[in-house]
């Protein structure tokens, strides 16, 4: 038994990481810059998996980063910039100590400043990787472009980000990208599409803000610079897929009113619809397309939604979210002079078809336009087509805001608002009378109950009648009745043949089965049964809860 | 003698003309001449010399004898007459016009009242000021040219080369530099958060055709990013949408179960704060009663006797167990050895024997232990998928990155009574903003902090101020 001693801690975790003052240290940094610095970088701090060994014994909880990360970090041209700002504080300091006002000018003019760019370009090697990651930037673009000027961070990053935010709008309203619009008590989400992904922002509302104390507005101010960097590179990139030119020409004040749009020329090639190329494919693959073609028509359908109509915003709706929804889709929008530049047409324009209005009643109303309450336009847009408009009426009380991120599966409890609005998509026309309407519903929820019912039991049932048709067969053989009857010609029921067959089949594949697999797929229609038998619970509640509105109007009426 | 006069006047003449400008010794010489005292000169010598007794010899025949003996006083004082009136007036007063030198008294004109002596320059000022009326000299090696042949020359040729149409060698250098960008550097002192700043498209430029290995040894080129660095801390998406329930017009159920899960977050907080108060709480029967504070106070001077008695009987029984163990280790004898190993030897080969016996039995035993050994593998294979389960699990989790946890936001609820009925008189729940940060740190992006506190270094002192003490 020979050899050196091993000491412990100079092999293994203990020296894969490196806590955060020693990395800071390493670096030579301040512990804001060193933060900035890691942030823009994208290098994040790291749990070890083995806390006691790492942290040499101890069990205190520290900071740590991998040692690779930090030494990846030394190469970074950015922290000399770092270092040469703090002397540049220094000096200035000084100067100003000393009432030195030239040196502080010279100073001033010789500020270190530095650049993204390569970060950008080395964080996000592709563009659609910048695009993946714009939700982010987006958020924090809109959520800092709301702020108000009190010094809590630059004027000139506040400016930026409501040029940027505008830029994105307009690039919105000119793919025509946005998908969804949800309306929350925090903000008011939006989902588009560009470039085939799903980005999904948060807009807050406006003059909504008490500044939190326990938020760290330095390490905010950091993502949103690296932020805004990459949104406008972004932005360029994504003007120039639609041929516009970037930044666009227009001032802010006037793109900010989204009324106006970006193209000179509006081009009749955008007319014509990219139609899905076609592919020889066969079985599943043919299924997928025939889904894919269907989700693209109602995507190009969904785009043209307000086309050909013109709306007027009263002054107390929110304007810009209103008009950055209805330009989406194709809309004319216009407000009072007022209220914002950029308006296209006076109230008492003869042509306007819908006026978005928000108080419970109005005096002068023109006998050719709906006045409508602005939830309609976010339903519109959520359930794709164009909602009847009398649900939305002046002083009516609204049906409720559904979520259009909440994806129902095959089972779960569907409200029966947005059973309505399926059905309204799938074409069937309500009647006009409240009453039935509500009958139909609960028509609707019982079919669609019996449904799910009639699934489950589909296979029993069939297993049943083919017992019975069995003993039927062999009763008919025992006695001997015979008889010659004149024959009848067989009906035979084309889909009903194949639905018996498939059955069948089915059948088949559970005797099959073995008993593992049995085992689970009989779990597997339990949670299904116990789903169904859930959500006809909620169903049923709801009943309640309605008949006992019902009661309740029906006395207040008395 | 006379010819003595007029040389000196010529030393002067020359001297003169050396310092001033040739015209104005011209007009000299001729006042000179003109002046009715220039024969005077030679009766105020004789005068002299008569005084002197004897007239003196002199050489006549050199110059330096002349400079010596001659005596120009006279020439001297006039001409320092006339350069005093030169000083002073500008010229010569006899060449004057009689207007500038008189002029007709009608008294003091009045002057307007001064205020203060502001007006009044600065005596310092008025030293230094130029008092004479004579212009300065001009410096004539100001107009002289160094090297003006040779300059010449040169232009000349350069000229001729021009003509040929050869380009000097420094004008075709100029000609080659490469322009200086000065927008670069403009571009370079630009903030980050400037509103106006340019983009471009950054994912379309191609990198320059350099040589790679030049770029690297020279540092211009950047370190590659290890791959790794691009993985997402947090398999959680950027943007959570809140539950449907959190619709500013909710479904009356979605709603309700977010009011739900709202409640049970509370509970839960209450739950561990009872839970620490519990922890906290001091047992009733910890705390002092009248009877052990009156035990406590008498403690040591009641009972003394009893006390120590009963402390020092035990301490002989100590004494007596250590001595006894050090006693009770004898010797075996050879007898006892021998027994004790034949009874090792012998468990030792019972132990062999039965071990052999399981061997062979193992072989009946085949089916059990395969069953055992597949059972081992089901319960390997079952905490594997378990242990990857809750992997997955853990990455949607936040990780403990610092002093502190994370500490999810409070939840962003409007209880029923509190929901507004149209989007004009909605009022916002919650801040975007924290949500935000909340959702950073969520995402391991940031670790949980605190805000720094602030600590006073030094303790405040109080003191009053005596205008203060005086009033109370």
């Amino acid at each position: 038994m020979g050899g050196l001693q091993k000491k412990k801690y100079e092999r293994g975790s203990a020296t894969n990481y490196i806590t955060r003052n020693k990395a800071r240290k390493k670096l030579s940094l301040s512990l804001p810059d060193f933060r900035r610095l890691c942030i823009l970088k994208g290098i994040y701090p790291h749990e070890p998996k083995h806390k006691k060994k790492v942290n040499k014994g101890s069990t205190a909880a520290r900071t740590f980063y991998l040692l690779k990360d930090i030494r990846f970090l030394l190469h970074e041209p950015i922290v000399g910039k770092f270092r040469a700002y703090k002397i540049f504080v220094r000096k200035l300091k000084r100067a100003y100590g000393k009432t030195e006002w030239s040196a502080v000018e010279r100073l001033k003019e010789n500020k270190p400043t530095y650049k993204l760019d390569h970060i950008i370009k080395e964080r996000y090697p592709s563009f659609i990787d910048a695009l993946r990651d714009i939700d982010d930037a987006l958020c924090m673009s809109f959520l800092f472009s709301t702020f108000a000027r009190t010094g809590k961070c630059h004027v000139q990053t506040i400016q930026l980000c409501r040029r940027l935010t505008v830029e994105w709008m307009n690039f919105v309203i000119a793919s025509r990208g946005l998908r969804k619009v949800f309306i929350s008590i925090k903000g008011i989400y939006y989902q588009a599409e560009a470039m085939g992904q799903l980005i999904t922002w948060l807009v807050p509302y406006q003059f909504s803000h008490d500044h939190p104390t326990d938020v760290d507005y330095r390490v905010m101010a950091t993502f949103t610079e690296m932020y805004t960097t990459l949104l406008g590179f972004v932005n360029f990139r994504l003007y120039h897929s639609l041929n516009l030119l970037y930044p666009p020409k227009e001032r802010l004040v006037k793109l900010s009113a989204l009324s106006a749009s970006l193209a000179r020329v509006v081009s009749s090639a955008e007319e014509e619809e990219a139609e899905l190329d076609q592919f020889p494919t066969e079985g599943e693959d043919m299924e997928k397309m025939e889904t894919m073609e269907k989700e693209q028509k109602l995507i190009e359908a969904q785009k043209k939604l307000f086309q050909g109509l013109k709306f007027f915003l009263n002054r107390e709706v929110p304007r810009e979210s209103l008009a950055f929804v209805i330009r989406c889709f194709g809309g004319e929008v216009s407000w009072d002079k007022s209220v914002c530049i950029g308006s296209m047409y006076e109230a008492t324009d003869e042509t306007i078809t819908h006026q978005i209005v928000d108080r419970p009643s109005i005096d002068k109303q023109y006998i050719n336009r709906y006045y409508i309450q602005p939830q309609w336009v976010y339903d519109c847009v959520n359930a794709k087509i164009l909602l009847p408009v009398e649900d939305y009426f002046l002083g009516v009380t609204l049906p409720p805001h559904l979520s259009p991120f909440v994806e129902e599966k095959e089972g779960d409890y569907v409200p029966p608002e947005k059973l309505k609005i399926m059905a309204l998509q799938r074409g069937e026309k309500p009647d006009e009378d409240e009453d039935d309407e509500e009958e139909e519903e609960e028509e609707e929820e019982e079919d669609d109950d019996n449904d799910n019912e009639e699934e489950e039991d589909e296979e029993e049932e069939a297993e049943e009648k083919n017992l019975k048709k069995m003993e039927k067969q062999k009763s008919q053989g025992k006695s001997l009745q015979v008889k010659v009857t004149p024959g009848k010609m067989k009906v035979e029921d084309k889909t009903r043949l194949d639905q018996e067959e498939k059955a069948e089949e089915k059948r088949l594949a559970i005797m099959m089965m073995k008993k593992k697999e049995k085992y689970l797929y009989d779990k597997i229609m339990f949670g299904k049964k116990r789903k169904v038998r859930e959500a006809n619970k909620l169903a049923a509640k709801r009943k309640a809860h309605d008949d006992a509105e019902k009661s309740k109007k029906k006395k207040t009426r008395k | 003698m006379s010819c003595n006069k007029f040389f000196s006047i010529l030393i002067i003449d020359s001297f003169i003309s050396l310092s001033s400008n040739m015209a104005s010794a011209r007009r000299l010489k001729r006042v000179v001449a003109s002046q009715p005292g220039f024969l005077n000169l030679k009766s105020t010598s004789n005068s002299a010399d008569s005084a002197s007794g004897r007239r003196k010899r002199l050489n006549k025949n050199k110059k330096k004898s002349w400079n010596k003996h001659s005596d120009i006083n006279d020439v001297e004082d006039f001409l320092q007459d006339v350069r005093h009136q030169e000083r002073t007036t500008g010229g010569l007063l006899s060449e004057k016009s009689d207007d500038s030198l008189f002029f007709l008294d009608v008294g003091q004109p009045k002057k307007p009242e001064q205020k203060g002596k502001a007006s009044r320059p600065l005596r310092i000022d008025l030293i230094l000021q130029h008092d004479s009326l004579v212009p300065p000299p001009k410096d004539v090696l100001a107009y002289q040219q160094p090297n003006a042949k040779k300059l010449r020359r040169s232009a000349q040729r350069a000229e001729q080369l021009a003509a040929k149409g050869v380009v000097p060698r420094r004008r075709k250098q100029l000609l080659n530099r490469r322009p200086v960008d000065r927008t670069a550097k403009k571009a370079e002192t630009e903030a980050n958060n400037n509103p106006g700043r340019e983009y471009y498209d950054i994912w379309g430029q191609e990198c320059d055709a350099a040589d790679p290995w030049y770029l690297q040894q020279t540092r211009k080129s950047l370190v590659k990013r290890p791959e790794r660095l691009n993985e997402k801390p947090s398999v959680l998406p950027a943007v959570e949408v809140i539950a449907p329930g959190g619709s500013y017009n909710p479904d009356f159920f979605s709603h309700q179960a977010l009011l739900q899960e709202a409640h049970e977050v509370e509970v839960k907080k209450q739950k561990d704060e009872n839970k620490i108060e519990r922890q906290l709480a001091v047992n009733r029967e910890d705390t002092a009663t009248e009877e052990t504070i009156l035990q406590e106070q008498v403690e040591g001077l009641v009972e003394e006797e009893e006390n120590e008695e009963e402390t020092a009987a035990p301490k002989g029984e100590e004494e007596d167990v250590a001595v006894g163990a050090i006693t009770l280790a004898a010797k075996k004898t050879e007898r006892q050895r021998k027994r004790e190993r034949a009874i090792k030897i012998k468990e030792q080969q019972r132990l062999a024997n039965k071990q052999q016996t399981d061997h062979r039995q193992q072989l009946f035993q085949l089916r059990s232990i395969k069953a055992s050994i597949k059972q081992q593998d089901q319960k390997t294979k079952t905490r594997q998928r378990q242990r990857k389960d809750n992997q997955e699990a853990q990455k949607a989790q936040p990780r403990r990155l610092g002093k502190l946890k994370f500490q999810p936001q409070d939840m962003e609820v409007q209880l029923s009574d509190e929901l507004a009925g149209s989007l004009r008189r909605l009022k916002p729940e919650g801040s975007v903003l924290k949500d935000r940060f909340k959702s950073l740190q969520k995402r391991n992006l940031i670790e949980p902090r605190e805000r720094a506190k602030f600590k006073r270094r030094h303790k405040l002192k109080y003191v009053e101020k005596r205008a203060f003490r005086e009033i109370t």
